[in-house]
């Protein structure tokens, strides 16, 4: 029903929120009813009794149950009639009346609107029409527990009711509130941690659609202490959750489920309630009568019952304080439900869909068509509340079956907690003296204890070593093949179970999946690739023996195969997809292969039946479980939680209907068909990934390149691409690699900066990485120009056996390497003085900078200027990429920093450098070895130029700084460097992809793993100085992760980029042919670590503490 | 271990000869949104032989009548706890009756009809007039439903043709 009668513009009820609070810091517990009645004079006279009453009281309007299911007319026609209804028609009355109601209440006491509607939009309008801004709900529990509304729809329309209360409240000057109800929903036998989570999610909704100041509830009960630590979760959640600035509250529920039929058992279980309101911290208390079981209690009943619970929670707050509880068990699992269904959607609406229909979020004997109801919750011996059955929830609590829940079983359950206080009531215990929560019941049956697994196989046969593999993209492949490879080699003392567990393709992965655009590439030439760990011969491929992805690429697709060449992802993933099926097929005996396409939640440990070693659980996102004795972790490229200003950017865009944004990840994640051609859209950041993004909005859109432009290539438009502002902090691309021309089998020997010279440094420890690492570096680098510049100034001129250049450049780098052989530092001066003997350039390179950041400290005066800048930079690299990373001197140079990677992470991993050290190192060091080593091959620099010439590139400028600008209502971006740079932007693309964090990373496996301490990031400490660096710190070889303890944890390993920043350059996604370099020898290592554990006997690994 | 979309404990535990099963459809007002009520008569009279159709919360009329048309069950009850069990009652039982189809399925009420005492005798009085078999008065429990689906003579057996249904069996 509409009014179109103006909203009364009086000073409203006071905010709730401010209200708890002072109470709270008075030492007070805020008391509030449950009440409603139809008539307007009655709720009014009830909304005064309770704001007249000395304790600290919030006044509330519970609404009718026609108005919640939105059947307004049915509310009016009882109105109407003069039938009695279960509670007051807020929207039938209209804002008006509803605004007269809550006056009653005087300008002391806030006034709030409780009522179970899953659509409440029309309430909120009413209530906004008169003033009144503090309610209750969300959009799982009043939706779920309340009627049959599909909870899309209920989310939609908490969504816009929820940011149309927010939008009004601002309006009128004033704050809203909701509290949630996800600490109730279906009111009895939900164990606590699923209420738990709810209601620390639907807060989270509330934030995120606007509101600054929520309530987390969580009703009482059937045991005292796990309520206590109940709260205590919630607590922790929401402050480690919700935005800092947000105002928070607790709000404690008396009992929601069957009450106690006598008055003194109601009284009783009333008084507990406030208790524990008290002890567990909670600011308010919501109250249930003496008439709950049996009709809607009276204004007096429900002032009674205000009193007496105000007077418990003082007698109370006078008694001593116990210990601090902590929140146990229902924090570890709250936790886990939470952070699943957040690493669904950074949409916390869209990840509660998610979660329900994923059955993550199972609401236990739910009817609701959108609740899984798989689960079950059940009351155990002890009084707790526990899982009988998780359905598909991401827990691990729960391996017990219990028998089929009966109705009279359910019936004694629900009865429980009244059947208990009425007896305990009946047998007189003075108030104030209980006993504590819940007593076992005498006759209560204990619950079976956990059985099922693989208990009883035959006693002869070794049991299997069964060993999980999470994550199967290349690392993880790497080590099933080096598994497989060696269990060929040498018979196994006792079957291997292999769970290959990957949601993608198994091998692929999810970077590699096929289903991704042709036009991305790889980014290393197809001859230098394999995933097989020895060279194929005249038998089938298999396990250390197969083709090279250029081998195999060449057979497989002869039309279109160009092995000598980079090859498309796509076709690195069929070949990773090859690997993996033959590697199955030929499987030694005793090894056997179980392909798990599902993702793991979260992982524990559990004692094996038989009482030996501590077997891990995970559980997976299909709903069961999987018991595994040893764990690899090859996870691969993280998702991480958006940073500030990404957040930011994404609030912007999610707030307009033209602008999109979109957020960093592999170029394949990327909704890039979102974006319409001719849109502006500015990409941040000009690595590999910018390149995939380029070709897939210009080949990808139907533009092709013609070969023949003035710097190769001459891009022709289909008509759909974008424009496109790329940018970045050096403004200019990665530099492009040298034509490749070297042999697949070619072994770079470094001269200076040898294994030896770094050893020792190592050796020395506490390493400063720029002050004795780089400096050698950089001579080994000058060392290859120099010799390259001498080696190809004389031509190919031959003079006997050889040629004339190579005997020279032969001659100077002897001469150079004795020359700085003994040196402390080595300078650059001596090798340019020696380089000038030869007659050739002898100018040095000084540092990285110069190269990766060619226009820094420079100014254009308009991006034209700047453009055609770029244009002589980027063709100067390109001449100088196409002379060859043997034979062009500056390539050649730069190939170096590929060649000696194993030498720096000698140095590097584990540890090696100062805290100090280390940061500058990643922060300063790794970009511009990136930028310098990682290039795309050249051809994607011809096609940069050929579409900055076609027009549709627009590079920015150095020092890009992107804004969301409000007033415009899009993106825009400017260079610092360059004058009146500024464009608008209707998109904005994070080129980015993220590094690892395992404090923001999104896997929920991985954030539980952190939590309980089973990993811990590696904080590289040394003197006193200590830097957080967010990777898994691992051991070395072979890479047990280091518990929060300190212990190692021998039946985990982790390989690949989960361990990047405690190792150095782990993004590597494939092997090499010929001797093994870390790729294969990391996986390696692993493989023969897991066998041992087929060899011998289980111990238990609990006892072995390890050190650093 | 087959996850079926229904909720397990939905899952019949018979224990009487599935002979002298009824087909009995559990209905709840329009505007209740409780369930517990429902699980748990759902669980008892399945537990009892009888197979259950349940509705689920805010069931509207349309829904029941739709249904009852579609199943043709032996017995509807209407299961309300919210207070206005009396309203949805009555709106439920009328477009029962308004249908000729479904006018002669027998409908008994029960659990919390009204918001209060008060008044219950009046409320009953209302019910059957409006065309209910049987309103067991608040707080009865599940147990009276046995006798009567004993009592009952499915439909089916008596007409298998089943055109016209208008009589109804005592109640
Ligand atoms: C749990 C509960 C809830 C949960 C329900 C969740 C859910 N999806 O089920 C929540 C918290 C969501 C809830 C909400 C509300 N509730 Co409520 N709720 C209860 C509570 C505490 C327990 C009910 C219960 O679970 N019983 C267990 C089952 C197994 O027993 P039962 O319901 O009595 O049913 C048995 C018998 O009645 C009988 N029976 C039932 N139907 C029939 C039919 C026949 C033919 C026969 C023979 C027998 C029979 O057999 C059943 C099975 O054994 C009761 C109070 C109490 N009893 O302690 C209040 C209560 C039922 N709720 C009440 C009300 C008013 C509401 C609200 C309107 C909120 C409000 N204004 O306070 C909303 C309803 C919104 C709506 N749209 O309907 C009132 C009803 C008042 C009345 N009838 O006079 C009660 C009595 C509380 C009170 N004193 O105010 N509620």
């Amino acid at each position: 029903m509409t009014r179109s009668i103006p909203a009364p513009r009086r000073p409203g009820p006071p905010d709730l929120g401010a209200y708890v609070r002072a109470a709270a810091e008075a030492g007070e517990l805020v008391v509030q009813p449950r009440m409603g009645m139809a008539r307007p004079e009655e709720m009014a006279a009830g909304v005064t009794a309770v704001a007249r009453l000395p304790e600290r009281t919030v006044a509330t309007v519970t609404l009718d149950s026609y108005t919640r299911v939105g059947d307004h007319a049915a509310a009016t026609a009882a109105v109407r009639a003069g039938r009695p209804l279960n509670g007051f028609p807020l929207v039938a009355h209209g804002p008006r009346v509803g605004a007269r109601v809550a006056g009653a209440a005087g300008p002391a006491t806030p006034v709030q609107v409780r009522h179970g509607s899953a659509d409440p939009i029309a309430i909120f309008r009413t209530m906004t029409a008169a003033g009144l801004y503090t309610s209750e709900g969300g959009p799982v529990s009043y939706c779920l527990p309340y009627g049959r509304t599909p909870l899309a729809e209920s989310v939609a329309a908490w969504r816009d009711g929820t940011r149309l209360l927010a939008e009004e409240s601002r309006a009128a000057g004033t704050g809203a509130h909701l509290e949630s109800f996800g600490g109730c929903l279906l009111g009895q036998l939900c164990p606590p941690s699923l209420l738990v989570a709810v209601s620390v999610l639907e807060c989270l909704f509330f934030v995120q659609n606007g509101i600054t100041s929520v309530s987390l509830s969580y009703a009482q009960q059937t045991h005292a202490g796990q309520d206590a630590e109940a709260l205590t979760a919630l607590r922790r959640l929401a402050d480690e959750l919700l935005p800092p600035d947000v105002d928070r509250h607790l709000v404690l529920y008396t009992y929601m489920g069957v009450f106690p039929r006598t008055a003194p058992g109601a009284r009783l279980l009333l008084a507990r309630s406030a208790e524990l309101a008290v002890r567990g911290g909670a600011e308010r208390l919501i109250v249930k009568t003496e008439t709950e079981a049996h009709r809607i209690p009276t204004v007096e009943e429900n002032l009674t019952a205000l009193r007496n619970a105000a007077e418990q929670a003082r007698r109370t707050r006078l008694e001593p304080a116990g210990p601090p509880v902590d929140g146990g068990e229902v924090l570890a699992e709250a936790r886990a439900l939470v952070t699943a269904v957040l690493s669904l959607s950074d949409n916390v609406g869209t990840a509660l869909l998610r979660a329900f229909r994923r059955g993550l979020l199972d609401v236990p004997y739910c009817l609701h068509p959108d609740n899984r109801g798989a689960a079950r919750g059940v009351i155990a011996e002890d009084g707790r509340l526990r899982w009988a059955d998780l359905g598909a929830m991401p827990l691990l609590s729960a391996g017990r079956r219990t028998t089929p829940v009966t109705s009279d079983r359910l019936s004694l359950m629900l009865r429980r907690v009244a059947e208990q206080h009425d007896a305990a009531a009946r047998q007189a215990a003075p108030e104030g003296r209980h006993e504590p929560g819940a007593q076992p019941e005498p006759g209560a049956r204990p619950e079976p204890a956990a059985g099922a697994g693989n208990g009883t196989g035959s006693e002869q046969r070794p049991a299997p070593l069964r060993v999980a593999l999470i994550g199967v993209g290349p690392r993880g492949l790497s080590v099933l093949e080096r598994l497989a490879a060696r269990c060929l080699e040498q018979p196994l003392a006792r079957p291997v179970e292999i769970h290959a567990i990957d949601p993608y393709q198994a091998g692929a992965g999810r970077i590699w999946r096929q289903s991704q655009s042709p036009h991305f590439l790889m980014n290393t030439p197809a001859r230098e690739v394999t995933m097989f760990s020895g060279p194929g011969d005249d038998g089938p491929a298999r396990p250390g023996a197969g083709p090279t992805l250029a081998e195999w690429w060449a057979a497989a697709d002869p039309e279109n195969a160009d092995p000598d060449g980079y090859a498309p992802r796509v076709v690195y993933g069929r070949y990773l997809s090859h690997v993996f099926d033959r590697i199955v097929a030929a499987l030694p005996v005793g090894l056997t292969v179980q392909r798990v396409p599902a993702r793991v939640l979260s992982a524990d440990r559990i004692p094996d039946e038989d009482g030996g070693t501590r077997a891990h659980r995970l559980r997976l996102d299909r709903g069961d479980v999987l018991t595994v004795d040893r764990v690899v972790l090859a996870t691969g490229h993280p998702s991480n939680d958006l940073d500030g200003p990404q957040r930011d950017r994404a609030a912007f865009a999610a707030g307009s209907a033209t602008v999109r944004y979109i957020n960093g990840d592999s170029a394949g994640e990327m909704p890039l068909k979102d974006i319409p051609p001719g849109a502006s859209v500015g990409i941040l950041g000009m690595g590999l990934t910018f390149y995939d993004i380029l070709v897939e909005l210009t080949q990808g859109r139907g533009g092709r390149f013609a070969p023949d432009g003035p710097d190769g290539l001459r891009y022709l438009p289909s008509g759909r691409e974008p424009r496109i502002f790329p940018a970045s902090r050096s403004g200019v691309p990665l530099l492009a690699r040298g034509v490749n021309q070297k042999p697949p089998l070619h072994r770079y020997r470094a001269r200076l900066f040898t294994p030896e010279r770094m050893g020792a440094v190592r050796a020395r420890g506490g390493v400063d990485f720029h002050a004795a690492v780089l400096p050698w570096l950089m001579a080994e680098v000058n060392l290859v120009l120099l010799a390259t510049r001498i080696r190809t100034a004389a031509g190919d001129a031959v003079i006997g056996e050889a040629a004339v250049g190579a005997a020279a450049a032969a001659d100077f780098t002897e001469r150079a390497t004795a020359a700085l052989a003994d040196a402390d530092t080595p300078l650059l001066e001596p090798l340019s003085r020696l380089a000038a003997e030869y007659g050739v350039d002898p100018t040095v390179l000084a540092d990285f900078d110069t190269l990766a950041r060619p226009f820094r400290g420079k100014r254009f005066c308009t991006a034209a200027e700047f453009r055609t800048a770029l244009t002589d930079w980027l063709r100067a690299d390109l001449a100088d990429a196409r002379l060859g990373n043997a034979d062009g001197p500056l390539k050649a140079a730069c190939d170096v920093l590929r060649d000696v990677r194993q030498t720096i992470r000698s140095v590097v991993d584990f540890g090696g450098l100062t805290p100090e050290s280390q940061r500058r190192f990643l922060t300063e060091f790794n970009p511009l070895a990136a930028l310098i080593s990682t290039g795309p091959p050249a051809v994607r620099s011809e096609q940069f130029l050929a579409l900055l010439d076609a027009g549709i590139l627009e590079p920015v400028g150095p020092q890009a700084v992107f804004r969301s600008d409000g007033t415009a209502g899009r993106f825009t971006v400017e260079s610092l460097q360059v004058d009146s740079s500024r464009v608008g932007l209707d998109a904005l693309v994070d080129a980015r992809v993220p590094g690892t964090d395992l404090r923001t990373d999104r896997n929920p496996l991985i954030r539980g793993l952190l939590a309980d301490g089973t990993i811990r990031t590696f904080v590289n400490s040394w003197e006193g100085h200590a830097y957080d660096t967010g990777g898994l710190a691992s051991t070395d070889s072979p890479f047990h992760p280091i518990r929060a303890d300190g212990a190692v944890e021998r039946s985990m390993h982790v390989i690949g980029i989960l361990s990047e920043h405690t190792r150095w350059f782990t993004q590597v996604g494939s092997g090499r042919p010929g001797s093994w370099g870390s790729f294969t020898r990391d996986a390696d290592a692993i493989a023969g670590a897991l066998l041992d554990g087929a060899m011998l006997e289980p111990t238990p690994l609990a006892a072995k503490a390890g050190t650093r | 271990m087959a996850q079926s979309a229904a909720p397990q404990l939905l899952r019949p535990v018979p224990q009487a000869a599935p002979a002298d099963g009824r087909r009995v459809l559990l209905t709840t007002g329009s505007s209740d949104a409780h369930t517990w009520n429902l699980v748990h008569l759902q669980l008892f009279l399945e537990e009892h032989g009888h197979s259950v159709l349940n509705l689920g919360p805010c069931v509207p009329e349309e829904l029941l009548v739709d249904t009852a048309r579609l199943t043709m069950p032996d017995l509807v009850v209407f299961s309300s706890v919210n207070g206005h069990g009396h309203l949805d009652g009555l709106r439920a039982v009328r477009a029962l009756r308004a249908e000729a189809d479904t006018r002669g399925i027998p409908m008994v009420a029960g659990g919390l009809l009204g918001i209060s005492p008060e008044g219950a005798e009046q409320r009953r009085a209302e019910l059957l007039e409006a065309g209910f078999d049987g309103v067991h008065p608040d707080g009865t429990g599940p147990e009276v439903l046995l006798e009567r689906l004993a009592e009952l003579i499915p439909l089916a057996a008596l007409d298998p043709a089943g055109p016209a249904r208008t009589e109804r069996v005592a109640a």
